[in-house]
């Protein structure tokens, strides 16, 4: 029973390490002014995201396998074997959806900061809005 | 500014504690860490390679992969759209910047370009294999791409990028590359479909297995090697096309500064 309860609690460690993650990341996209920062605070956000989302379709038992069928052709109790250990297979296969979806923004958004940093000099979004005040004045 | 910051601090740890609470204490996302499998799990291990249930099953011994591409894969298509239309994007921001070969780069110390000609085979060999063994293990096209794009990043820092154009892998045959892999996408996608129609049944796009109402479908299995049907198509083709979008995106990115800002201000 007390190993259950210490199981739990470095689970519930780890749920709440995450959780933190993702405010400090959700910070630094809101309120750092510099883009760079942002965009490095916006990729930790979607990477906390997918590990949660994967520790969601973990499974607490042991022995615990990836969803890989070995035997092929598989034979019902190959099935029911698999079934019996494997992880939750639709995290992952989620994640690898968001992982390339994710990978596409940053792209785009760190091909902008570029853009951004060669007409302005800056990527300060503070200073950006003022220089961009400037010339509307 | 204190007063700011100390709002921002404890919206922070409120947000922090509540959702804690709701997941730690209230379970609102179930049992965390789970014991069992969720019904729909169950569903997916059930059925990705079950020859007796073929209707159903997608045939693949990767349940991750059978998912990506035959339960789920009008969203995965939609994905790589995505990715292209980011490239596509950081193309046309990056328009009209191009650089003349000069002198001066010639590539970092004989020893480094030694050991990454041995290397880039190595390299294309585990990329190539992650793609091709991508019904059977973990891995497949867009994480094969990936492995596969460390070879030009690598020739670029290594050998210059002038290299890469010299060798024939220009940026647009990368561009004509990536849009053969979506193209191959979109026929394997039709494939059962057009393959459906001329034996006269009915059949469906996205479709892989034969379905009790659309009997065509794909071998699971060629000469003993498990291809899962249009999976193994899938996973090739979203290979070429990753490999290709990153590499035109290192290339992108390795443009000197002092080009493309002499680009930029040409244009004004």
């Amino acid at each position: 029973m007390a190993s259950i309860d210490l199981y739990m609690f470095t689970f519930s460690i780890i749920v709440i390490s995450m959780i933190v993650n993702l405010a400090v990341s959700l910070y630094g996209v809101l309120v750092k002014p510099n883009i760079v920062k942002k965009i490095i605070s916006l990729t930790i956000l979607g990477d906390s995201a997918n590990t949660f989302a994967i520790l969601v379709g973990y499974r607490a038992t042991y022995p615990v396998s990836p969803p890989v069928q070995l035997n092929v052709p598989p034979s019902p109790s190959d099935v029911s074997q698999l079934t019996g250990l494997s992880v939750d297979p639709l995290p992952q296969a989620l994640v690898l959806t968001a992982i390339v979806i994710g990978l596409a923004v940053n792209v785009f958004l760190i091909f902008l900061a570029i853009q951004i940093y060669r007409l302005y000099g800056t990527l300060n979004m503070r200073e950006i809005a003022r220089v961009k005040g400037g010339q509307h004045e | 500014m204190l007063l700011r910051r100390l709002i921002t601090v404890s919206v922070l740890i409120v947000f922090i504690v509540l959702t804690s609470y709701t997941i730690t204490a209230l379970n609102v996302l179930g049992e965390l860490p789970p014991r069992g499998l969720r019904p729909l799990a169950l569903w997916f291990l059930n059925t990705s390679i079950t020859p007796w249930l073929n209707y159903f099953s997608a045939m693949a011994p990767e349940t991750v992969t059978a998912i990506v591409w035959d339960y789920r894969g009008l969203d995965t298509l939609f994905e790589t759209a995505v990715f292209y239309f980011a490239i596509i994007a950081s193309i046309a921001l990056f328009r009209g910047i191009e650089e003349k070969r000069g002198g001066g780069y010639v590539g970092l110390s004989k020893i480094v370009r030694v050991v990454s000609r041995v290397l880039l085979p190595i390299n294309i060999v585990v990329a190539a294999s992650i793609a091709i063994h991508g019904t059977i293990t973990p891995g497949g096209g867009f994480q094969a791409g990936s492995a596969m794009a460390v070879a030009p990043l690598i020739l670029i820092i290594v050998f210059s990028r002038f290299f890469l154009k010299e060798k024939g892998l220009s940026k647009n045959l990368l561009i004509a590359l990536r849009g053969a892999g979506l193209v191959g996408i979109g026929v394997a996608s039709i494939l059962a479909l057009a393959l459906g129609l001329l034996s006269g049944g009915y059949s469906f796009i996205f479709q892989n297995q034969p379905k009790e109402a659309a009997p065509t479908g794909l071998p699971p299995d060629v000469l003993g090697f498990p291809i899962a049907g249009t999976l193994f198509i899938f996973n090739i083709c979203e290979f070429i096309a990753v490999f290709a979008g990153f590499t035109i995106i290192f290339i992108l990115l390795s443009i000197p500064e002092d080009v493309a800002r002499e680009a930029l201000h040409g244009e004004h």
